[in-house]
């Protein structure tokens, strides 16, 4: 039953993940000029002059001045065979810069993901059995200011205060000493030094975001009759809280799976360009920005990939944890 | 950063105690240098340095080792702001007043058969950065090899004269003859850029390997590389003048002051570079230069966060993406807190602002309107520039048309200051005499065929700030005028397809700093650029021989014959004789139109650092800082 189940979303990625390619393609392609009109006006808007000729040879090289279809059969092809072609801008593989930025991607956006249910699943539940109390207010308080501040203003904020006022670094993952090093002890010490500066300004907003999905759902369920009957016949006021309100409030926190897969990439792009973090998220709106097409179009292909995985994972959790869903 | 100063000078004290041959070697090299001498990693000084080292005389004092100069790089596609910091190594380089080219890479030179052959002697016994000998073989690999091959590319204009590419002969292994088909005075200039690095870019012992004709089996590389063609793993492996690859392989071997450690590949968050131990520059007092062990580039992806930078006081020299004029006040407001202070960096000439009406368009009504010099002329008297200069610019700048400034040798009055003056009343009065005496409604004047004469002036808002507020005023002034002028705020890249790929604009504005020197492009005056932003068609016309564009009049046709003649001039007063009959007939058109003289610019330089001189020309033709030579630069105790 769950087999076919992943069977079927599976068959029914592979359409999906072409028509995905053909749009994320013609999207790279959609603004005026080419990777080397960007690079032209770059140079030129800091005051460098690069040789027309040279761009023409580029273009020709890069085979930039052919037609779309050609240029997409190009891609396609060698993304079919593993190959995703070579980025302009660096002259080096695409799988590679991929690949480099992933894994500091991934744990910063595990790291931000366990900080997000560690804080939200307490403070939901707290919020939501203690009703209008001064807990309540303060929390609903600071979880409104939460979501309504930008990450990336918060991030602006600590860093200017970081600098004037204590004169320490809070950009990037490592110290100087640690950045090119290979990893260590020491090395992984320092990362854990600096990354919770950016997983705090990240989980600011999904924590309170999280927080009010908590209590509203908890509420919900709180004043169902169930829970009376339960309460009548007994049972301990926290085993009854766990058992089954919160059993059920839990179905959002699994949904978020889902979309945390996306944003190992393209979550936090402006907070991480920013904060100058190493992570996937800068790099992928700097290839957009330069169109740098084979590597944004990596990017994205990969982050469709990834959003189709996250929410057949979610679907298939959601399935496990509630029989409503599996039945249905 | 202390600390590591005094760990390196411990390292000193240490040299200087060991054996009396180390002694002496240690007092004209870096002691990190002198280590590796020790230890048998690396030949003694003797032997790295050429036969004759160029002896640079320092700004100020001759400095002490050690150090590491910190800057910032913002994102990507900043390599070129590794380029001025590194120097283009040429033939030739810019002197510090960028006033003359001077010998470089070569020793000397020689100017033969007037002008139309150049011998460039090179200095025996120098070396690439990993020991293996430079010589003649190594610039008959650039040019035969790669400039002249056209599977590489074409040939880049600047080794182009009377539609011939340049000869390239060997001598001997040190002297190095370039034959052109007609004289090329500017050929020495034209080296001295970052553009005219090519002859001695490539180290043949180690690039050679990517080339077919060099390789041993090219095709097997290639696919062991998963490359199409070789020059795309030419330029992979080692890069190009002005492409990030160029610092992406520390393996690729130079001439260069400072070598790559850790490159500038995608996602890297830090560039590091190192002495390089056979740079073949020493002091006065035959100390090898440089005299700073190595150059630290964080990238930071927003340039905002590179101000953050300076201010923490993480920087100890730069002047890219901190003069911006708006940013000064926050930059002077820390300056004792960050540590550093102020360098001037000046135009020498040109306008901060140029505007330039489309003298192809292609609607006839308005390509007619535009061509009329009157018309032009009566919008530059309508311009209230005093007012301009003191609302948008605080004051700071002077009435100009565009051109060398005053204390240049190139300094041409009538194309600087010509139609200056504010003076409405003529202006209404040549635009009645032009037919357009008829108005609308709301007071625009009408063409002929009724249209009102409206026209809008593309712009790309995020350039600078002050191109925005000083087109504000001018619509103001014109308006007064009866002309409907819209500013056109555009994205960069949808900016230069409209209007450097293509013609599509009524007018444009740029920023146009020029100074006219040899070996520069007179973008303003011939249109031989895509700059020239007035005749984009013309130009076109020009690289296609005629095959696409507007075929130039021949007001213009004789312009680029006297560039062609400019370039070939081989005396500065000849190139000046032929700059000012350009200029001449510029003045005459005036086809563009000026606004005022280029704000006052500055770069921080860190309190520690010395002999950076206080005031150096701002350009990337110079490129700034390289012709002040960091390589003499220092960290006082």
């Amino acid at each position: 039953m769950l087999a076919a189940f992943i069977l079927k979303r599976l068959l029914w990625a592979i359409p999906f993940l072409f028509a995905v390619s053909i749009v994320a393609f013609a999207l790279i392609q959609a603004p005026p000029g080419d990777y080397l009109t960007t690079f032209a006006a770059t140079l030129a808007a800091s005051g460098d002059v690069v040789d027309s000729e040279r761009l023409d040879a580029l273009r020709t090289r890069y085979g930039l001045d052919q037609p779309f279809l050609v240029q997409y059969w190009k891609w396609i092809s060698g993304v079919l065979q593993g190959d995703f072609g070579i980025s302009f801008e660096w002259q080096q593989p695409v799988s590679g810069l991929i690949w480099e930025r992933m894994g500091l991607s991934v744990c910063l956006a595990v790291s931000t993901l366990l900080f997000t249910w560690a804080l939200a699943f307490p403070i939901g539940i707290y919020s939501a059995v203690r009703k209008y109390s001064i807990g309540d207010y303060i929390v609903s308080t600071l979880g409104f200011i939460g979501l309504a501040t930008p990450n990336f203003l918060l991030a602006l904020v600590l860093m200017y205060i970081g600098v004037v006022h204590f004169g320490t670094d809070v950009g990037g993952l490592f110290s100087d000493r640690y950045q090119a090093a290979p990893w260590s002890w020491g090395k992984f010490v320092d990362l854990l030094t600096h990354i919770w500066v950016p997983v705090v300004i990240l989980g600011t907003s999904a924590t309170a975001s999280l927080i009010r999905i908590m209590r509203a759902n908890l509420l919900d369920e709180l004043n169902k009759p169930y829970v009376t009957t339960a309460r009548a016949k007994g049972l301990s006021e926290f085993r009854l809280l766990v058992k089954y309100p919160v059993r059920l409030a839990l179905n959002p926190f699994i949904s978020t799976i889902g979309w945390a897969f996306p944003q190992l990439i393209s979550g936090a792009v402006i907070t991480a360009f920013v904060l100058s973090l190493p992570t996937a998220g800068p790099l992928l709106l700097q290839a957009l920005l330069a169109q740098d097409m084979y590597l944004a179009g990596a990017f994205i292909l990969l982050l469709c990939c990834l959003t189709v995985v996250g929410m057949l994972v979610s679907d298939i959790l959601l399935a496990l944890v509630d029989p409503r869903v599996r039945y249905r | 950063m202390a600390d590591s100063r005094s760990i390196r000078f411990a390292l000193a004290l240490a040299g200087a105690m060991a054996p009396s041959a180390a002694v002496e070697a240690a007092e004209h090299e870096a002691p990190m240098l002198a280590e590796r001498v020790a230890a048998g990693e690396l030949p003694p000084l003797a032997v790295r340095l050429p036969e004759r080292p160029e002896i640079i005389a320092p700004v100020d004092e001759i400095g002490r080792y050690g150090g590491t100069l910190r800057r910032a790089l913002a994102g990507s596609n900043d390599h070129n702001n590794i380029l001025r910091i590194v120097g283009p190594q040429g033939l030739t380089r810019w002197n510090a007043d960028w006033t003359a080219p001077l010998p470089n890479v070569a020793e000397s030179w020689d100017v033969e058969d007037e002008g139309r052959a150049f011998v460039f002697h090179l200095r025996p016994g120098m070396k690439w950065s990993d020991g293996h000998p430079f010589g003649a073989d190594d610039i008959l690999f650039n040019v035969d090899d790669l400039m002249l091959n056209p599977d590489f590319g074409p040939v880049p204009a600047r080794y182009v004269i009377g539609g011939e590419p340049v000869a390239v002969e060997k001598i001997d292994d040190v002297t190095v003859r370039f034959t052109f088909a007609a004289p090329f005075g500017s050929f020495p200039a034209e080296l001295a850029s970052p553009r005219g690095q090519h002859p001695v870019l490539h180290p043949r012992h180690y690039c050679g390997q990517f080339h077919p004709d060099h390789a041993d089996d090219i095709e097997a590389l290639l696919k062991a590389e998963n490359v199409p063609d070789w020059p795309t793993l030419f330029q992979n492996k080692c890069g190009d003048i002005e492409i990030p690859a160029r610092w992406g392989n520390p393996d690729k071997p130079t001439l260069d002051p400072w070598v790559i450690v850790e490159p500038y590949a995608g996602g890297a968050t830090r560039v590091t570079l190192e002495r390089n131990p056979y740079f073949w520059q020493v002091d006065t007092e035959g100390n090898q230069l440089p005299y700073i062990d190595a150059i630290t580039n964080t990238v930071m992806s927003d340039s905002q966060a590179v101000i953050l930078e300076a201010i923490a006081g993480r920087i100890d020299l730069q002047a890219r993406h901190l003069d911006n004029p708006a940013d000064r006040p926050v930059l002077a407001q820390n300056r004792e807190a960050g540590g550093y202070d102020f360098f001037e960096t000046y135009s020498t000439g040109g306008t901060l602002l140029l505007l330039q009406p489309n003298l192809n368009h292609k609607d006839e009504e308005l390509r007619d309107l535009f061509n009329k010099k009157d018309f032009r002329v009566a919008l530059s008297l309508g311009m209230d520039r005093k007012r301009m200069i003191d609302i948008a610019l605080l004051g700071q700048g002077e009435p100009w048309q565009y051109g060398p400034y005053r204390d240049s040798p190139l300094f041409h009055e009538r194309i600087a200051t010509q139609f200056l003056d504010y003076d409405p009343e003529t202006a209404n009065a040549l635009l009645d005499d032009l037919g357009l005496s008829r108005r609308d409604a709301e007071g625009f004047r009408l063409l002929p065929s009724g249209r009102r004469v409206a026209f809008k002036v593309d712009v790309i808002p995020t350039l600078f700030t002050e191109a925005l507020d000083l087109l504000e005023l001018t619509a103001q002034d014109w308006e007064k005028l009866g002309i409907d002028m819209e500013i056109n705020s555009i994205e960069r890249s949808f900016f230069f397809e409209r209007v450097s790929s293509n013609y599509d604009h009524d007018w444009a504005v740029w920023p146009a700093n020029a100074g006219w020197q040899q070996g520069t492009l007179l973008q303003e005056m011939v249109p031989i650029w895509q700059g020239a932003r007035y005749g984009i068609g013309w130009w076109k016309w020009v690289t296609s021989d005629g095959k696409q564009g507007v075929e130039p009049p021949g007001h213009v046709k004789k312009r680029l014959a006297l560039n062609d003649e400019a370039r070939a001039a081989v005396t500065f007063d000849e190139y000046k004789r032929v700059v000012h009959e350009i200029a001449d007939i510029a003045a005459d058109q005036f086809e563009v139109i000026g606004t005022s003289t280029d704000l006052p610019r500055y770069g921080i330089v860190g309190d520690r650092l010395r002999n950076v001189p206080g005031s150096m020309p701002s350009s990337f033709d110079y490129p700034t800082p390289a012709p002040t030579l960091p390589q003499q630069y220092f960290f006082a105790e």
